[in-house]
């Protein structure tokens, strides 16, 4: 495809250039190398996977009728789902295209129309967007096409449709939360949306079990109402257009597109000029300590080596917001937790104390990569006299030493309420926390802090490490814990002695494993 | 700190130096700084001067060779070596979120010095850097003038015998770079030595007691200013230096 240099189709041919160079790298920008041979090959092979799985699925869904109820229900579920996410990552693609790829100075310094220069950012987005939906989706519009359903493929045109809504939306809310908080804590505020979609999808797939059964029947009996002819989510209701437009209906579909494409063109026409504007602003307050009422250090020498290190962790965690967000942003998913673990006939101990480990050990993982192979300034330690040993030490006791204080007091109150089945938690959480900082001590590979979220946990054995660790002390978890009430059955003795040599195997492959490290004298 | 130190030994003295990376970056260079000495390495881009000053570190391991930081050797003591050194390369080592009283506390402490002499010292280096009233702000909001000075700062903390500097200079605004330089001079004044390696041709000329002059990983020349000259019947350091690089 030929396209005159400067114009708006050169623009996106470019941009479409770094989108693939970046597709490599997992960074969503020309920062990378173009994906593998291989990586095409698996990523094409996940995709025929799903036509087929999307081909099952939809042999007895393909020709449901658009009217019923239930399907609309659960494309509009499907929708809200998808459009959280889609929002969320609309504000993470508009800060980066907008406020950190850092060449909107050179484009706007050149002779091309702004409007182009947003018109296509705009597009980025919007296809970053939709991309990752459509891989999932389109498999099973194809599947159903298949069956001779052709309808289906409404996913398309509903998705792209959405996907324009998100990223106008995100356009203009990145614009202003940039003015208001800066673009580092806009990033945040867009991982805790998405963070906020995913703990909800996770409630909301839990919701109906969690109810007590009288409740179960009550809801069923008010849906059932609510759904019916004459009830207000009745199959004719206006609340069901996107979901109609999801499943082909023509005129939702057409309504969809329209309103689309107006808002991409409004937005494109309208907000070219507040978006430079916003984009010199963001020079003023890009930085997140930039307009903040600097709070004054008491300085303090003269610690020791390892509460200088532990110390220095800490803060480097802590007034990193984007960082804490990603890592605090587990917790969420300790909300159905909850609700699992209190629901109905009292205290599920076995059910805590997994829950509890598996998170312990996430957390540890986590703040431990960050502590011990995400460091800022490593040449900085080694012209020190410090010995490695002694300061790698100090790192991973500044990781671990907050998820421990972190699952003390609910340990503490299992050890109440159950004092055997809380001491048989307090040592699996433990040793699952010491686990996983010990996996990165010995196999962690150096990264980049802001690389948290995508490259910078690469390492696939470690983080295979790191899931049986998590696993097995989890499992481990769940069956003492249970066995504390009850007498185990052999199947459950023999499942916790393998757990246990598992984790311990773990251990040992790390150890095995170990990375050498880069101190050369 | 200087209980096991050699009086007579040289601040450093690197002897048959050599590092490959897939072609020799260091080819056997020998090069001596001597106490109270600020030695300028000279070179064109690519001559070895960065690797030179991270293998005299031990951020890299040599080849073959020997370094000896005041008499230490740097691979059978490298602990007792770095307590005697410091190093500032080009691009400061620092962290964004910590603030300058708190880098400093950081550094003092990977040196071991004692609190009542690192808070004096560090509250005199700022002072004298002109930081004191950014003292309490995150170093990720200071610019590249600011993040030097205070990276010197934080070499300067555990009062190295041996400042070991890597384009020092680069980035910095007048006012800034004499700031820099006057540290530097004060310190070698004190009794303590400067190796440094720099593109600013001046810097080298106005300051160094001598000056190296490296091309492809092997000391060209070395001497004072007028020793050079008198070589190479040129005017100005730029002068020699052009001509003792492009004759070789």
């Amino acid at each position: 495809m030929m396209s005159a240099v400067g114009s708006g189709l050169w623009l996106l041919r470019h941009e479409l250039r770094l989108f693939w160079y970046g597709a490599g790298s997992g960074k969503g920008h020309g920062a990378g190398r173009r994906p593998g041979l291989g990586t095409i090959a698996a990523v094409a092979l996940v995709w025929l996977a799903l036509h087929a799985v999307g081909w099952l699925a939809m042999r007895n869904l393909a020709d449901v009728p658009v009217g019923d109820p239930r399907i609309l229900l659960a494309a509009t579920a499907l929708l809200a789902v998808s459009g959280t996410f889609m929002l969320s990552t609309a504000i993470k693609s508009s800060v980066l295209a907008l406020f950190e790829r850092g060449d909107l100075d050179l484009l706007l310094s050149s002779p091309l129309p702004s409007r182009s220069i947003f018109s296509v950012r705009l597009a980025g987005v919007v296809a970053s967007t939709a991309g990752i939906h459509l891989f999932f989706l389109a498999p099973f519009a194809h599947g159903a096409l298949l069956h001779g359903q052709w309808r289906w493929l409404g996913v398309y045109p509903a998705l792209v449709g959405i996907a324009v809504l998100c990223a106008c939306a995100a356009m203009l809310l990145t614009l202003g939360l940039v003015r208001l908080i800066g673009a580092r804590r806009t990033r945040v505020v867009a991982q805790v949306i998405g963070a906020l979609a995913g703990a909800l999808l996770v409630i909301a797939s839990q919701s109906y079990s969690l109810f007590e059964r009288q409740w179960q029947g009550r809801m069923r009996e008010l849906l059932g109402g609510m759904l019916g002819p004459d009830g207000v989510l009745a199959a004719g209701s206006s609340v069901w257009l996107p979901a109609r437009a999801l499943l082909g209906d023509p005129g939702p579909m057409l309504a969809l597109a329209a309103l689309a494409v107006a808002a991409f063109f409004l937005t494109a026409r309208h907000t070219h000029r507040f978006f430079a504007v916003g984009l010199q602003l963001s020079a003023s307050t890009g930085s997140s300590s930039a307009g903040r009422k600097a709070v004054p250090v008491r300085p303090r020498f003269g610690r020791s080596l390892f509460d200088t290190v532990v110390i220095k962790e800490w803060r480097l965690i802590v007034r990193d917001p984007q960082l804490i967000s990603q890592v605090l942003l587990q917790l969420l998913y300790l909300v159905p937790m909850c609700f699992v673990a209190f629901r109905g006939d009292g205290l599920h101990v076995p059910a805590i104390g997994a829950g509890l480990t598996l998170l312990a050990s996430s957390l540890a993982g986590s703040l431990a990569w960050i502590a011990l192979s995400a460091e800022d300034a490593p040449d900085l330690l080694l012209v020190s006299p410090a010995s490695p040993g002694a300061l790698r030490r100090a790192k991973l006791a500044a990781a671990v030493m907050p998820v421990l204080v972190l699952i003390g007091a609910p340990l503490l109150w299992l050890v109440v309420r159950s004092p055997l089945g809380g001491l048989v938690l307090c040592f699996t959480a433990s040793a699952a926390v010491l686990g996983a900082g010990m996996i990165v001590f010995w196999c962690g590979r150096p990264g980049v802090r802001s690389n948290f979220r995508t490259s910078g946990k690469r390492g696939f054995v470690m983080n295979l490490l790191q899931l049986f660790n998590s696993l097995t002390w989890g499992a481990l978890a769940w069956l003492l814990a249970d066995a504390t009430s009850a007498p185990p059955s052999a199947n459950a003795a023999i499942g916790a002695g393998a757990a246990f040599a598992v984790a311990l195997l773990t251990l040992a492959s790390a150890w095995l494993m170990r990375q050498p490290r880069d101190r050369a004298v | 700190m200087d209980d096991n130190m050699n009086d007579s030994a040289p601040a450093l003295r690197i002897d048959g130096l050599r590092k490959h990376f897939g072609r020799p970056a260091v080819d056997g260079l020998d090069l001596t700084v001597r106490r109270g000495e600020l030695y300028a390495l000279l070179g064109p881009n690519g001559a070895g001067k960065t690797t030179t000053l991270r293998l005299v570190t031990g951020l890299l391991a040599p080849d073959a060779g020997t370094i000896e930081v005041l008499g230490v050797d740097l691979a059978r003591e490298p602990a007792a070596a770095k307590m005697r050194m410091a190093y500032l390369p080009d691009e400061p080592l620092l962290y964004g979120k910590l603030k300058p009283y708190e880098y400093l506390e950081f550094v003092a402490g990977l040196w071991g010095v004692r609190a009542d002499e690192a808070a004096p010292r560090a509250q005199e280096l700022l002072d004298w850097l002109d930081l004191s009233r950014h003292a309490h702000e995150l170093t990720e909001g200071f610019s590249r003038g600011m993040k030097q000075k205070l990276a010197l700062a934080g070499a300067l903390i555990h009062q190295p015998q041996l400042l070991i500097l890597d384009e020092p200079l680069t980035g910095l605004d007048a006012a800034a770079a004499r700031q820099v330089k006057d540290l530097l001079l004060s310190h070698v004044a004190g009794g303590g030595s400067v190796i440094l390696t720099t593109h600013i041709l001046e810097v080298a000329e106005r300051l160094a007691q001598r000056i190296g002059i490296i091309r492809d990983g092997r000391l060209i020349a070395e001497g004072t200013l007028d020793q050079l000259r008198e070589r190479t019947q040129g005017g100005s350091l730029e002068e020699v230096f052009l001509q003792l690089t492009a004759a070789s």
